[in-house]
């Protein structure tokens, strides 16, 4: 009877744990679609402190050292797509890949949340991505 | 308790061993990780976080599995393969599953023979090779985890590197997987290879792996 109820016990905590981790990596997507579009939303928007804001700091130092300007200004002279939606994203430890209907965006775990680290990327064959914006 | 100690100190010892061994792998892997994280810009994570990481459980499993598969390997073709002049290998007239009476087996049981031993049918067929079965369940559930976790260490370090991901079907084809897989192969068939070898020449006294000290070289199947 006790090893009846143990393994019950037992079945119960690993279904809660596959569900449990099914829903951290629903939410952890979500939430890196969310920022992709916030990104791209605030570019359309001309809002740059906010779009500086959702990029990583190699990615936003880069941005302000390629245009010469401060990255809030800098990144609304990058030639990035508008918002469109989120069409799928994959998420594998501390990065995010986040497809929209007119860009891919990639993203990186931080303290404050996904951080956006490439975007404006389009598929090379058998080659990294080609972002208009990414880190260095 | 010490009588306990004293006659389970091999289990005891290389379970302690192992416990401490993989602390130390623990340790090493997260800082390891995290050199690689600032690297590429990105913040510091948590023990807690890489422990429960794809890279830490590819790193894991990819050695289990090789070790268990060459248990499992030893265990079942040690039954046929003979090696002349080596405490590893049966005596060179034994070769095969041997006869009842040799194994204890069935009508030829002792009183103090396990009672699966005395059964028949599949009870003492699946007996009798418990320990090679579940060296090699053990050895196909660990080679299966390494190919699950293998693929999203493997998709992590995709996306850092701007690339698609890729499916488990995808990943059980590509080099990465392979090349992990076989490098731990041929180091445990390399040591398997060794011990069986070496130990037609070389003594250990008092070790079981060897022969007596004083054994003729050709002596096969006794142990020191």
């Amino acid at each position: 009877m006790l090893r009846t109820r143990s393994s019950q016990a037992v079945a119960v905590a690993l279904a809660g744990l596959l569900l449990a981790g099914c829903a951290s990596v629903d939410d952890r997507s979500r939430a890196a679609g969310d920022v992709a579009v916030r990104l791209l939303t605030a570019v359309a928007d001309r809002d740059g402190e906010s779009a500086c804001s959702l990029l990583a700091p190699d990615t936003a130092a880069e941005v302000a050292d390629t245009g010469d300007m401060p990255c809030a200004q800098a990144v609304l002279d990058e030639q990035l797509p508008g918002p469109g939606t989120v069409t799928g994203a994959d998420v594998y430890g501390q990065w995010a890949q986040v497809r929209l209907t007119d860009d891919t965006v990639f993203l990186a775990a931080f303290p404050g949340g996904w951080r956006v680290v490439a975007a404006g990327c389009t598929p090379r064959p058998n080659r990294p991505y080609d972002c208009v914006l990414q880190g260095s | 308790m010490k009588r306990f100690l004293r006659e389970n100190s091999l289990g005891l010892v290389f379970g302690l061993l192992f416990l401490v061994v993989l602390v130390g792998q623990a340790v090493a892997g997260h800082a390891d990780f995290n050199r690689m994280q600032l690297s590429e810009g990105l913040p510091e994570v948590s023990l807690g976080r890489y422990l429960t990481s794809a890279s830490f459980g590819t790193d894991v499993a990819e050695n289990w599995q090789s070790e268990y598969l060459q248990f499992f390997l030893y265990t079942f073709l040690t039954v046929w393969l003979l090696q002349k002049g080596s405490p590893e290998s049966k005596s060179l007239d034994e070769a095969g599953l041997e006869s009842d009476r040799d194994q204890k087996v069935g009508a030829f049981a002792t009183d103090d023979s396990p009672p699966w031993a005395r059964a028949r049918g599949w009870r003492l067929h699946l007996f009798s090779n418990s320990l090679g079965i579940v060296m090699g369940l053990i050895f196909v559930g660990s080679w299966a985890a390494q190919s699950v976790a293998g693929v999203a260490a493997y998709n992590e370090e995709q996306l850092g590197d701007l690339q698609d991901p890729v499916s488990w079907a995808q990943y059980v084809r590509e080099p990465d997987f392979w090349n992990r897989t076989l490098q731990n192969w041929q180091s445990e068939l390399l040591a398997v290879a060794s011990i069986a070898i070496l130990a037609i020449y070389l003594r250990q006294r008092g070790s079981p792996q060897s022969k007596p000290v004083g054994a003729a070289h050709t002596a096969t199947g006794i142990e020191g």
